[in-house]
């Protein structure tokens, strides 16, 4: 077979980054063995692999030392630190603990104190706040001193006895709450209802950990703004972090002390859609998860949920689900399903993937179904 | 680690720092940024490590055995048993799951079910690109094209940070010799890779993310909920989306690379300007595209073996690259759907240009892409189906908002525009002072960084594969 020389043959004028062919042109093998020719003959050369970067020289690219580069990639980093040394400060809070999360802190303690002394991350949140996608939230946040754990239920009205129309639904919660969200708008809308589903899940976030969201004031915040009929809440993948007492102290998880106070941050969250205008509040347990680490998280949150329910009587209604995924308390990824056994938890043996979460909103219309007309 | 994250912003000045002092000093230079990949690495799950040196191990003992030996045979089998070693882990931790569930049950209907125990795996980020990576060592060597590295060089390319948890698919032949020399450093490319860096993250966080949020998340996940008009503009602002996420880390990727001394190739190229199949899949990912050529098609027989071959291998190769993209069904379609694509084209090919001006090529050719991106986007394909209907439901246009049209028209209209003038606009920008350059990256993360939710920025699409 003839073969023209790779360097005057115009489809490898980029030498071998460019791909002149793909998939279907008839000579491609021979450009194939072109493109190898033509990287045999310069591997004698130093640096012959600078081919590659003929599609940057092509245009007469300026080159720099490695020193400039260091330079330029400090300045940007020293720059960053003064202007939003307080985020990476946030940023270490909202770490999982580790290596990792003690570097950024090491980082992010001078870097937010020096932000914190200089005038320039204020100006810099001034002008690009407006940049910002997250919703301003109102209301009494938990770390306001919106919680005593003595508090009793708020007086709100009664639910109807009779079913009502359900007009909004809002799923919410951590990441917990999705693909719950997506199934169950899905079969709202598979059976036809004219139902508005909100979703909307804030990953990460956690009630004892108020350092991405304070559930306090979104709830209040979502009570507004979406006015939903009803509320479906899974949350609690995030928790376990320490809570402050009424006296101030810090409590740790996951005595009574602790389920005591996160109990009454639930029933605040409880208390703000309801006095919103909500109807009625479907609030999921915590499945048992792999990690029996885990477990005492879960089961100091699935007792404050049970616990700030009961104080709120109909209006409260909690879904279950550890005896259709975690029957006898024991963790397991698969459950049966129409007689088959089917995966339903993520690989991290915490969450639900979307067989899982398609059984949960199962389970969560059936609740609906008992209260309102749609 | 995310590009787009604190602890990088951290980890990376250290470490560009530390490589260029040590770049003259080879021997500590070569374990130094090993070290730093696998640091990079464990900070998504430190067992994942242990599969990427596995990997590791094994391509090397493959290249070194392949070249010790002239006996064409045992090449052969040398290469094979890497390659299928290589492969096997992919399968595991990616597939295991679809065949025991999705492909067990369509077995089951002819009476072949695998009674193979159920498990959640967790499928390791990175694990479909390296593994591909390592089978270009292995097979290069075993082609003759590239001879083996010692340990460190191989472990530096399969690991090296700026490229391993998703691409661009580097071959063994274009990186190996990067480091038979260390890199000049009076010659970088500073400010070309900061303005990448730059782009990219304006690519993925300010359009992508946004897009996702505002538009494309909300229609994908209940189609049936939104009606023609909300539909169609997701379709094409998934079209968006997809291509700033995935560009938008590949410009990282090569920009971080640049700073190191290291060139990456090119993985895009204006795919939405394509006339045709083969067009956009010369544009779009470039270094998958050349893999499955290379080490599937070809292997395959590719056009050498008749008309009906042909079309069999294009099909073969484009739904196991679909598969490659995930262990779904809709992929394996979607796949199915480009090769089919390419098939057409090939068997009318010569007479499209003659028969349909340009425009009209283009424009075919766009929406078929964008139908494609509704199959690679929908969870099943039932939800495929839905979306489907969406598209000729009749009802009120929900989401169209000026920034929304804007960043669909800006990311589809800039590909349509001249290439030499948009590559001179940005390759005059890259000539500009480092420092200068610096300043205004800071300005481009200030300024990206307030437009983040409090969730953080997403995981890149293109890391689930």
């Amino acid at each position: 077979m003839a073969k023209s020389r790779p360097r005057d043959d115009p489809r490898l004028r980029d030498g071998a980054t460019r791909i002149e062919s793909v998939l279907v042109p008839e000579d491609f093998e021979s450009i194939a063995e072109m493109e190898a020719e033509a990287r045999a003959g310069r591997e004698g050369e130093p640096h012959g692999d600078d081919s590659l970067m003929e599609r940057f020289d092509r245009w007469d690219l300026r080159r720099f030392t490695a020193s400039d580069a260091v330079k330029a990639v400090v300045l940007t980093t020293l720059l960053l630190l003064i202007f939003a040394g307080g985020a990476v400060r946030k940023a270490a809070d909202e770490l999982d603990p580790g290596i990792g999360r003690d570097v950024v802190k090491a980082v992010g303690g001078p870097a937010g104190w020096i932000s914190d002394e200089l005038p320039f991350a204020e100006t810099r949140r001034d002008l690009t706040s407006w940049l910002s996608p997250d919703e301003q939230l109102s209301g009494t946040g938990f770390e306001a001193g919106g919680v005593s754990p003595g508090r009793a239920a708020a007086v709100t009205p009664p639910p109807p006895s009779m079913p009502q129309a359900l007009n909004r639904l809002l799923v919410t919660g951590d990441s917990l709450s999705t693909p719950l969200d997506i199934e169950t708008a899905r079969k709202f809308a598979d059976q036809g209802a004219a139902v508005e589903v909100t979703r909307d899940p804030h990953l990460a976030t956690g009630i004892s950990n108020s350092g991405l969201v304070d559930w306090g004031q979104l709830s209040s915040t979502q009570a507004a703004n979406d006015d939903p009929d009803a509320v479906v809440l899974f949350i609690g993948a995030n928790e376990g972090y320490p809570l402050p007492s009424p006296n101030g102290a810090q409590v740790s998880c996951c005595g009574p002390q602790w389920e005591a106070v996160f109990r009454s941050r639930i029933g605040q969250m409880m208390d703000n859609y309801l006095r919103g205008g909500t109807q009625r509040v479907y609030w999921l347990t915590i499945p048992t998860q792999r990690d029996p680490a885990r477990k005492p998280i879960s089961d100091a949150v699935n007792q404050a949920i049970e616990g700030a329910a009961a104080q709120r009587g109909a209006s409260v209604r909690v879904v279950d689900l550890r005896p259709t995924f975690t029957p006898g308390d024991s963790y397991r990824d698969a459950i049966p399903i129409d007689g088959k056994q089917t995966i339903v938890r993520e690989s991290d043996g915490i969450h639900l993937n979307e067989e899982g979460s398609s059984v949960a909103a199962d389970l969560v219309l059936q609740a609906v179904d008992r209260d309102f007309d749609y | 680690m995310l590009f787009p994250t604190v602890e990088f912003a951290i980890f990376f000045p250290v470490v560009l720092a530390i490589s260029w002092a040590l770049m003259s000093r080879q021997p500590l230079w070569k374990p130094f940024i090993v070290v730093a990949s696998y640091v990079f690495y464990a900070a998504v799950d430190p067992r994942f490590c242990l599969l990427l040196g596995a990997i590791t191990v094994d391509s090397q003992l493959a290249a070194v055995g392949i070249h010790r030996t002239e006996d064409e045979r045992l090449r052969k089998w040398i290469c094979a048993s890497g390659v299928v070693f290589d492969l096997g882990i992919l399968a595991v931790f990616k597939y295991y799951g679809f065949f025991v569930t999705d492909v067990s049950d369509v077995l089951d209907t002819v009476g072949l079910g695998m009674p193979l125990p159920l498990a959640t795996i967790a499928l390791p980020v990175g694990v479909s690109f390296f593994s591909f990576q390592a089978v270009t060592y292995i097979v290069d060597v075993k082609r003759r094209q590239t001879e083996p590295a010692n340990l460190l060089d191989a472990a530096i390319y399969l690991s090296f940070f700026p490229h391993l948890v998703a691409g661009p698919i580097v071959r063994a032949s274009e990186f190996l010799p990067q480091l038979r020399a260390p890199r000049n450093p009076s010659r970088v490319a500073v400010s070309a890779g900061l303005t990448l860096v730059a782009l990219g993250l304006i690519k993925k966080v300010m359009i992508a993310d946004y897009l996702a949020r505002e538009l494309v998340d909300p229609v994908f996940a209940v189609p049936q909920a939104y009606s023609a008009p909300d539909a169609i503009l997701a379709a094409y602002g998934y079209a968006a989306q997809i291509f700033c996420d995935f560009s938008g880390y590949t410009d990282m990727a090569i920009g971080l690379a640049l700073l190191l001394g290291f060139v990456f190739p090119q993985n895009f190229n204006s795919p939405y300007r394509a006339t045709g199949f083969r067009d956009f899949w010369r544009r779009w990912h470039m270094t998958l595209s050349r893999f499955l050529r290379d080490y599937l098609y070809i292997p395959l027989g590719g056009n050498r073996k008749g008309k009906v071959r042909t079309y069999i291998n294009l099909m073969a190769t484009m739904t196991l690259g679909g598969l490659w993209h995930g262990a779904a069904w809709n992929f394996v379609a979607w796949g199915a759907f480009q090769g089919t694509g390419l098939s057409a084209e090939h068997a009318i090919r010569g007479r499209l240009g003659r028969i349909f001006p340009g425009w009209l090529r283009w424009f075919v050719t766009f929406n078929l892409i964008v139908v494609g991106w509704i199959l690679f986007r929908s969870t099943d394909l039932s939800l495929f189906g839905d979306y489907m209907a969406a598209l000729v439901r009749s009802g009120p246009a929900t989401l169209y908002s000026v920034p929304v049209v804007g960043a669909i028209a800006l990311v589809i209209g800039l590909q349509l525009l001249p290439e030499r003038p948009m590559e001179g606009i940005e390759l005059r920008i890259s000539r500009l002072q480092p420092l200068l350059m610096g300043a205004a990256l800071a300005l481009v993360v200030l300024v990206v960084g307030a437009t983040v939710p409090s969730q953080g920025v997403p995981p890149f699409i293109y890391f689930r594969f």
